[in-house]
């Protein structure tokens, strides 16, 4: 089903990538399980014969979430559940929730307190990551969920079937950070909104089938070099809905790095294949760049942007923020003083899951690249 | 030799040598630590850091009503309005100054512990960023219902600590003193009962306390448990309102006492004084919250003190499950016989407000009573609508009559 996709449709499955999943559950009598970012070892629930999901919002109306939560919960938390209490719930067996900041953490109660006869569980990534009980924890808490979902489905975890699903997971991962390769050399070749819906299906469907259609897709791709590009680097967490990308890539401005959870972080650190399988999966929660909530350090984080604005020779840096998002909010500012010291050209975009006009979005962007050409930043 | 003095004196002593120590840390050789106010304060103690709460400081301005004034120059700075008032507020005295305290000594370090919330981690990072500081983040995760996770999660904090005493040790340079941490959990556990004891003192007709004196009276519990003063202090404070209770005195007289009423979240703390005029008028007296009930500590002094200090402070309520939380809350409701609930959805505070629109299914459904909820913010008046919530007190009070739900208790 996920086997042979143009680049039509892999950009049509990242809108709304539910009816197929449905199909495919269907087809395969196969439990689908949900997770919200960031960090679930998927790779550990596919090996249980599952298909790890990662819920990233709905672009449908709010109906049910805005009565679960505070007016100022972020809109990415608002969302997901919408998509959860309104329209796909159905669609999962099970839910394994992360917990990272305080929307998060209470997000994931009542979640559960709206499940009861599903099979929610949470996964307490650590809060620190500097310290050698991080890495118990990840490990703990990788065990914890092997346990759990053992439990559940009432069988052990096959330890070749972790192996294989690392692979597997492995092999996305390298297939898609060559796509980025092609990407920022030619950025002719692939739009930004066809990249990031590669990346994001590729986060919900499954890799069996889709890294068959990534292959087939890669091998067909004209290396266009394209003219008058701008070359970006773009930080945050995600990035939604997929028009932003349509603007940039209307405004000719390729991303060239990020440091998007569902980005480049989804890449980072591929787990090992010659040790053993859960020591290499905590290993990985290490080898990932910065995420706000649980990363005590942003000058870490501004590093890493620097680093990433020097080696692509990127001309700007485009930061996503998430409406209400505070880890972002209390992160920023002091981010953004860095980053202007240091003489990088900067644009904050704010971003709100559910928008529908990008009016707003599409004038300072656009202000802000002609400015950029016209040297006045 | 504090025996003459009443609690209010005392408190006042006590505060005084506090802040006055905490000044002079460094003459004396001292390191002054930020912390949560719902963290292992009592490892400080014992290594004779000077614990500063810049929370504490922050309600002292925002009861003093200068929210706006400092949240606005935070703004101005780029943090967006609906982050915590605390830090906001915080933030903005490190910029202009302005305080109605005398302030607070600049930090050597930082402790975080996330059994709070995720916010004082942000903010104190902000912070240390400044100084260019060392923070250590005390990671407490949630207090999940699986029994074999509590265990494990209590196995992590214990690890944890042992690497806030290395940390320390390292920064001090000095050996941390096991011995001596026993001693300050001796007088912490003491406290945290008689802490309780005081805060259950809501329990009898009339209640001779309410909230307003539980949220003045457990101060002393927040920044100076861990010491022989704190037990003294609640030793004298649960005297003078045991006498109270002997002479029948309530907050309200008995035959006044209509509404005795559950608080969920923090207060407004700029309203502080008005609530509690305003309730009383309708013969309402808030009891009892959650929050108030934080720093009633069970430390089982049989324990290895690294063990039973992560298993305080991962259960807090703050760091409960919602269903925890609602059995939590419902016990108070059976203790204290409540018959009404004012549900405030704080923009403030994120890690207690998440809980409240379920809370209010759960605890209206299971006790019968109709709940008030209203959203405003702890200390950004920008945010409260005076009228509003007037007009909603009101309608809930005639609801209540309405109802004939005047002196009938919680149903279990
Ligand atoms: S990290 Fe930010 S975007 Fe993610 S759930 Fe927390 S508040 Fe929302
Ligand atoms: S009010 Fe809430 S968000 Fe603010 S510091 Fe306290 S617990 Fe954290």
């Amino acid at each position: 089903m996920w086997e042979s996709l143009n680049l039509k449709d892999v950009v049509a499955l990242a809108r709304d990538p539910y009816p197929s999943i449905r199909q495919w559950a269907r087809d395969t009598g196969k439990k689908v399980v949900g997770s919200t970012i960031a960090d679930v070892p998927e790779e550990v629930i596919y090996a249980f014969d599952l298909l790890p999901v990662t819920i990233l919002g709905t672009h449908k109306p709010l109906k049910k979430a805005p009565s679960h939560l505070p007016d100022n919960a972020c809109s990415l938390a608002r969302s997901n559940l919408e998509l959860a209490l309104s329209y796909e719930g159905d669609l999962f067996s099970g839910f394994v929730l992360p917990q990272v900041c305080d929307t998060t953490q209470h997000l994931s109660d009542i979640w559960r307190i709206n499940f009861p006869d599903k099979f929610v569980t949470s996964y307490l990534a650590p809060r620190q990551a500097d310290r050698p009980s991080a890495r118990y924890w990840v490990k703990e808490e990788i065990e914890r969920l092997i346990d759990s979902l053992g439990g559940w489905l009432g069988k052990k975890l096959d330890s070749g079937a972790l192996a294989n699903s690392i692979a597997l997971h492995n092999e996305n991962k390298t297939i898609l950070k060559e796509f980025y390769e092609i990407k920022r050399n030619f950025p002719g070749a692939i739009t930004n909104k066809q990249f990031f819906a590669m990346m994001k299906v590729s986060q919900q469907v499954d890799k069996a089938e889709f890294n068959k259609s990534l292959k087939a897709i890669k091998d067909g791709l004209k290396m266009k070099k394209g003219k008058n590009y701008t070359d970006v680097v773009m930080v945050g967490i995600t990035c939604d809905p997929p028009e932003i990308f349509d603007i940039f890539d209307d405004l000719r401005v390729n991303i060239v790095g990020d440091t998007l959870v569902t980005g480049t972080r989804y890449l980072q650190g591929a787990p090992a294949l010659n040790g053993d399988a859960i020591d290499a999966l905590a290993d990985r929660h290490f080898k990932r760049g910065f995420f706000s909530p649980i990363h005590d350090n942003v000058y870490k984080n501004f590093e890493e942007v620097k680093k990433l604005y020097k080696e692509t020779k990127a001309k700007a840096v485009i930061y996503v923020h998430i409406e209400f998002c505070e880890s972002q909010e209390y992160d920023l500012p002091d981010l953004k003083d860095m980053i202007k010291k240091e003489g990088i050209p900067m644009h904050v975009l704010d971003t709100e899951y559910q928008t529908t006009s990008l009016s707003h979005v599409l004038t300072r962007a656009q202000a802000f690249f002609e400015s950029l050409k016209g040297g006045s930043l | 030799m504090n025996d003459k003095l009443t609690s209010k004196q005392l408190s006042k002593k006590i505060t005084d040598e506090y802040m006055e120590d905490a000044f002079h840390a460094h003459d004396n050789n001292k390191l002054v630590g930020y912390t949560t106010a719902i963290s292992p304060v009592e490892i400080f103690v014992a290594h004779d850091i000077v614990p500063i709460y810049p929370e504490n400081h922050a309600v002292a301005n925002l009861t003093a009503k200068k929210g706006v004034e400092l949240c606005s120059v935070v703004e101005g700075m780029g943090y967006t309005s609906h982050l915590c008032a605390y830090a906001r507020s915080d933030l903005g005295y490190r910029k202009t100054g302005v305080t109605v305290t005398r302030g607070i000594p600049d930090p050597d370090l930082f402790l975080a512990c996330n059994a709070q919330c995720f916010t004082l981690t942000k903010w104190f990072q902000v912070l240390a960023r400044r100084g260019d500081l060392p923070v250590f983040v005390f990671d407490t995760p949630e207090h999940i219902l699986d029994q074999k996770a509590r265990k494990e999660i209590v196995k992590y904090c214990v690890l944890q600590l042992k690497e806030l005493i290395s940390f320390l040790e390292k920064v001090t340079k000095r050996k941390f003193d096991y011995d001596r941490l026993k001693e300050v959990m001796k007088y912490s556990a003491a406290s945290s009962i008689l802490y309780k004891k005081f805060l259950d003192m809501a329990q009898y007709k009339p209640s001779p306390i309410s909230i307003f004196d539980a949220l003045i009276g457990m101060a002393i519990a927040v920044y100076r448990r861990g010491t022989q003063e704190c037990v003294d202090y609640y030793q004298t404070l649960c005297n003078e309102i045991q006498a109270k209770v002997d002479q029948g005195i309530g907050v309200l007289p008995k035959d006044q006492e209509k509404y005795r009423l559950y608080w969920e979240n923090l207060p407004v703390w700029f309203k502080f004084s008005d609530h509690a005029k305003l309730l009383g008028s309708y013969g309402g007296v808030i009891l009892t919250s959650l929050y108030v009930h934080a720093w009633s500590f069970e430390f089982d002094l049989n324990k290895d003190p690294l063990e039973t200090l992560a298993e305080n402070y991962v259960n807090r309520f703050s760091n409960s499950t919602i269903e925890d939380r609602a059995d939590m809350a419902m016990d108070l409701f059976k203790k204290y016989s409540m018959n009404g609930m004012i549900m405030f959805m704080n923009r403030s505070c994120k890690a207690v407000s998440f809980a409240v629109p379920t809370l209010k299914e759960v605890l209206t459904k299971r006790t019968g009573i109709p709940a008030l909820v209203f959203e405003s913010d702890m200390g950004d008046q920008r945010f409260y609508a005076e009228s509003q919530v007037r007009t909603r007190i009101e309608a809930y009070f005639e609801t209540l009559d309405r109802l004939g739900l005047a002196q009938k208790t919680a149903a279990a």
